[in-house]
């Protein structure tokens, strides 16, 4: 099990280790106490020993003292020397007493036994029997020997004298019996417990005790333990009744097949009783300590632990994002300092927290809300005005010509500007719950509770606006696009809303009105202008995109020497989709880059054709602005020249003005090489930018297309064909050749006739042919239209 | 200290058998060929009867300096052995030896009464008071007896020519003594005995 939590662990570790510890301690203790106890008990055993040895020593001199003074006696020496049985067996019965002996023999030379107190009858049958104990009987007339030996079955201390009269003729032989009382002697002058044990190896049983200080269970017991061999001293650990004992066994006189061993021994307890109260003690002591140790680590792991808690629930705090209340920890311990780093943390990351939050929703540049802001707050808005019945709107809103601005007078002038609109926007938009930047020169701005109708504002905005921005003194001019959603009834949720004013702001800026509040319509169209744009790669991969031509007439030659390459996408579902629907998506998207590739090169081709089929017509193919931004546009249209073998005046490219005046420096670098391909060039829709006619005169065009919208009224408007005569006149005086577009009707084709216009395109004279059908029209009508018989032909 | 043994009944064995008398020397050796002194040699006459003993036969074994002396004495049955005391402390002598059994009391100078020694055998001589106080008295039913010295030698002299049992002992010294048949003539003879230890 894993002990999960401090201050458990800190009581464990303390507790474990005090226990530990204290049982090492103990063992220890123990180990030495035992040791101490057995040695001393040792050492009294052969203190013990050694008193034994020399009692038995001394007895034995002492026995053999009074053996040899009784020996000599003369009325001993006399009866004994009378060879009466009787005589000597009452003189040794007698003398016997004297001396305190157990029994008395009479020993002949020969060594057999004479006369025997301890067992007389034994020797009454007249048979002699020899001394059991040879060795004792020394010849010496001065020598005593003693032994400790067996006699019938019973322990003795055997002391033999020789008799002298005055010669030897015998021995007398005493007996002192060594019994329990002897043993208990010895035992209060040793301190030790005195066994004496007989080993007779013929025995089914070899060991049995004669004499002892012990009880008969005890003895059992002692005799389960004594050696195999009697011979050897041997100390042994015995186990005497339960109490364990030390012993020595100490092999006595051996003087025949049996052998006698004394054992002396002493119990531990007594030397063990003394550890036995340290014991306790100890054990007191280690449990004391112990409830100590629990009580005192409870305290220190508190001590810790509860700072710890605080800490960690203002560290849970922090990591909620609560960073107002500091951490409560007071303390000059390194606790103190962690919780003092903690604190400092939290102001960090709050002040951190802070910073990020404002890179994260801020516009750097403006200091107006970025997008990110801009979708929580318009989150939060739709999300309080959805739980009320709150209204809110948002304008979304972009600079007209702020890309010219920013790739033509650099950054700097780009930032400029956006500040000086972010400032405006400010100022103007009062009620505004968020301005924003989006991104680029996209702007949102916020309402909440507003009427439902932002107009007023948007035109403040624009007004606000038609002030030029100064730079270095400069004017610069901005105009901008503005599309208005309102929440409900424009989107129920952010996303649909911000796309739906994006579709709105577009729409402005299609329908050229400054502002838009959406409308489904938008939508639809808008929708159909993507899946179109979908389509459109599909369209050429598939081949489903065709030219179509319409011719330009001279005015006055009624001949038709050009004519005007035209896009046409015959949709498999759709059928024909006019270049309107897809035309300016695909140069918002770059696709544009593709479909001119395509123009150019279907148009060339078709050149070619009719060059080789004998019809020398000069193509007109559209340009995108994006177009002239390619760097590689006049290589590719030498290419496809020499490779359909058409002479570079057949292809003429129209542009617009607006075309060029995104980047006019790049675009006159594109311009130049064209022109020096001896491709002609031509300005498109003039009339409807707001380009200086100085600028366009640096440019190498040929010829000027009068847009339509001048064209298709200057029938019922004065003041419009003052405008197209001067920009005739003005055309020719450049050098120009001026062509009309929009000729619908005969009144403008004579009126353009009559100002001395030079080709004039139109329905009036045919609408747009596939290539079969216009070399056929123009067969039918090359030099002889003349307005009233086209139309015919056109019928 | 050399031993002497006063024999006056040499003369009369001379008178009373008017054989051709000879001295017969006895040379006493042990197991070991060494030569023994303190052995007594004596011989018995076989088929003829000994001399009678005199009714004044006399002996004597002094105590000197705890010791008696002689230690070893022959003397014939039914002498007279007084024991003179020349020490100045008092001896009390005392026999367990069956050839002659008795007890003096304490005394010291000339106090003792002769003691008769009747009966043939080995006595040993014992002090009650000083233990190590030794003496042995070889009692013999023959007038030809002799001691030998420290040379090993004993002589029996003027011994009259006639069969013999003559036997050596040295019972002092813990030799045993054995007999052997001796025809003995007018010519001085020489016999060997080698004793084997025994008692």
């Amino acid at each position: 099990m894993r002990i999960q939590r401090l201050q458990t662990r800190i009581i464990v570790f303390f507790v474990a280790l005090l226990t530990l510890v204290q049982v090492a301690a103990f063992v220890f203790v123990n180990a030495a106490n035992s040791k101490n106890a057995r040695s001393k008990v040792e050492e009294e055993l052969h203190v013990g020993q050694r008193v034994f040895a020399r009692l038995l020593e001394q007895n034995a001199d002492k026995l053999k003292q009074s053996a040899r003074v009784l020996a000599a006696d003369f009325a001993f020496r006399e009866a004994i020397a009378t060879h009466d049985g009787g005589t000597i067996a009452s003189v040794l019965s007698n003398h016997g007493e004297r001396i305190g002996a157990d029994a008395m023999l009479f020993v002949d030379l020969e060594g057999k036994v004479v006369s025997d107190t301890l067992r007389p009858d034994a020797v009454a049958d007249g048979k002699p029997r020899a001394f059991e104990y040879p060795a004792l009987l020394t010849p010496s007339r001065d020598a005593a020997s003693a032994s400790m030996e067996v006699l019938d079955g019973r322990a003795f201390q055997l002391v033999a004298v020789p008799v002298l009269a005055p010669l030897p003729i015998g021995w007398v032989v005493m007996g002192f019996a060594v019994d329990d009382a002897v043993a208990k002697d010895l035992r209060q002058l040793t301190e030790l417990e005195v066994s004496f044990a007989l080993h007779q190896p013929s025995h089914r049983e070899p060991w049995s005790v004669l004499a002892s200080t012990l009880d008969t269970g005890q003895q059992r017991s002692l005799l389960t333990h004594l050696p195999a061999d009697p011979a050897a001293s041997a100390r042994l650990d015995m186990d005497i009744a339960g109490a364990e004992h030390q012993a020595l066994v100490i092999p006595l006189d051996d003087n025949g097949s049996a052998r006698i061993v004394a054992v002396l021994h002493r119990s531990l307890a007594g030397a063990l009783a003394a550890f036995e109260r340290l014991r306790f003690t100890l054990i007191v002591l280690a449990l004391l300590s112990l409830a100590l140790s629990i009580v005192g680590s409870v305290a220190v792991a508190r001590n810790i632990t509860r700072p710890l808690e605080s800490l960690a629930v203002s560290a849970a705090r922090i990591e909620q994002g609560d960073y107002s209340a500091p951490v409560a920890v007071q303390r000059a311990d390194e606790i103190g300092v962690l919780a003092s780093s903690l604190n400092h943390m939290r102001s960090g990351i709050a002040d951190r927290e802070k910073h990020i939050l404002k890179l994260a929703y801020d516009d750097p540049l403006t200091n107006l809300a970025n997008r990110s802001r801009f979708a929580n707050e318009l989150e939060a808005a739709i999300t309080q005005a959805t739980r009320g019945d709150g209204r809110l709107s948002m304008l979304m809103m972009d600079l007209d010509r702020f890309k010219y601005v920013n790739d033509t007078l650099g950054h700097s002038v780009g930032d400029h500007v956006l500040r000086e609109v972010s400032a405006r926007l400010e100022s103007t938009v009062k009620q505004a719950e968020c301005i924003a930047r989006l991104g680029g020169d996209e702007f949102a701005i916020l309402v909440r509770h507003s009427d439902g109708d932002l107009a007023d504002l948007a035109r403040a905005i624009i007004k606000s606006l038609e002030q030029p921005i100064l730079f270095e003194g400069q004017p610069l001019d901005v105009g901008t696009s503005i599309g208005i959603a309102h929440f409900p009834e424009h989107g129920r949720d952010a996303q649909t809303l911000v796309r739906n004013a994006d579709i709105a702001m577009y729409a402005a800026k299609r329908d050229k009105t400054g502002f838009a509040t959406y409308d489904p319509h938008y939508d639809t169209s808008q929708q159909e202008h993507l899946s179109l744009l979908g389509e459109l790669r599909r369209a050429v991969e598939h081949n489903e995109l065709r030219l179509y031509y319409q011719p330009k007439v001279s005015l006055h030659t009624s001949n038709i020497s050009a004519v005007e390459a035209l896009i046409r996408w015959e949709h498999p579902q759709r059928g024909l989709v006019p270049p309107v629907q897809f035309i300016p998506f695909a140069e918002h998207t770059g696709y544009i880059k593709l479909l001119t590739r395509w123009v150019l090169q279907e148009a060339v081709r078709q050149c070619g054709e009719w060059l080789r089929d004998g019809l020398r017509l000069q193509v007109s193919v559209n340009i995108s602005a994006r177009d002239l931004m390619n760097r590689e546009l006049p290589d590719q249209v030498s290419a496809l020249l020499s490779e359909h073998q058409v002479p570079a005046a057949l292809l003429c490219l129209e542009i617009t003005e607006s075309g060029f005046m995104e980047d006019p420096a790049h675009a006159q670098k594109v311009l130049d090489r064209l022109f020096d391909l001896g491709v002609k060039l031509s300005i498109d829709d003039y009339g409807t930018g707001y380009s200086s006619l100085s600028y366009i005169m640096r440019l190498p065009v040929q010829e000027l297309k009068i847009d339509r919208s001048f064209i298709q009224r200057m029938a019922t408007d004065e003041e419009l064909s003052t405008i197209v005569r001067s920009t005739i006149d003005l055309g020719h005086n450049l050098g120009l050749k001026v062509v009309a577009e929009g000729v619908e009707d005969q009144a403008a084709w004579n009126l353009l006739r009559s100002l001395g216009c030079d080709d004039a395109q139109g329905y009036f004279m045919s609408k747009p042919l596939d290539a079969r059908m216009l070399a056929m029209w123009i067969r039918a009508n090359d030099g002889l239209f003349t307005g009233k018989a086209g139309k015919q032909a056109t019928g | 200290m050399r031993l002497r043994i006063a024999c006056l009944l040499a003369g009369a064995g001379f008178a009373l058998a008017p054989v051709r008398a000879a001295d017969l020397v006895a040379e006493i050796r042990d197991s070991l060929g060494n030569l023994v002194a303190d052995a007594v040699i004596y011989a018995e006459p076989v088929g003829a009867a000994a001399p009678p003993p005199r009714s004044d036969a006399r002996a004597t074994i002094d105590q000197v300096n705890k010791e008696f002396v002689p230690r070893v004495s022959v003397v014939r049955a039914g002498t007279q052995v007084s024991f003179p005391n020349s020490d100045n402390i008092r001896h009390s002598i005392y026999s367990f030896s069956p050839a002659k059994t008795f007890t003096t009391k304490l005394y010291s100078g000339r106090e003792a009464a002769p003691i008769l020694f009747d009966k043939t055998g080995l006595v040993v001589l014992g002090c009650n008071i000083h233990d190590k106080m030794v003496a042995w008295v070889l009692i013999v039913d023959t007038p030809w007896y002799a001691s030998s010295g420290t040379d090993g030698l004993a002589t029996i002299r003027g011994i009259p020519a006639g069969e013999y049992r003559v036997t050596a002992t040295a019972p002092s010294v813990g030799l045993k003594g054995y007999s052997v048949p001796l025809k003995l003539d007018a010519a001085a003879a020489r016999q060997t005995f080698v004793l084997e230890a025994g008692s």
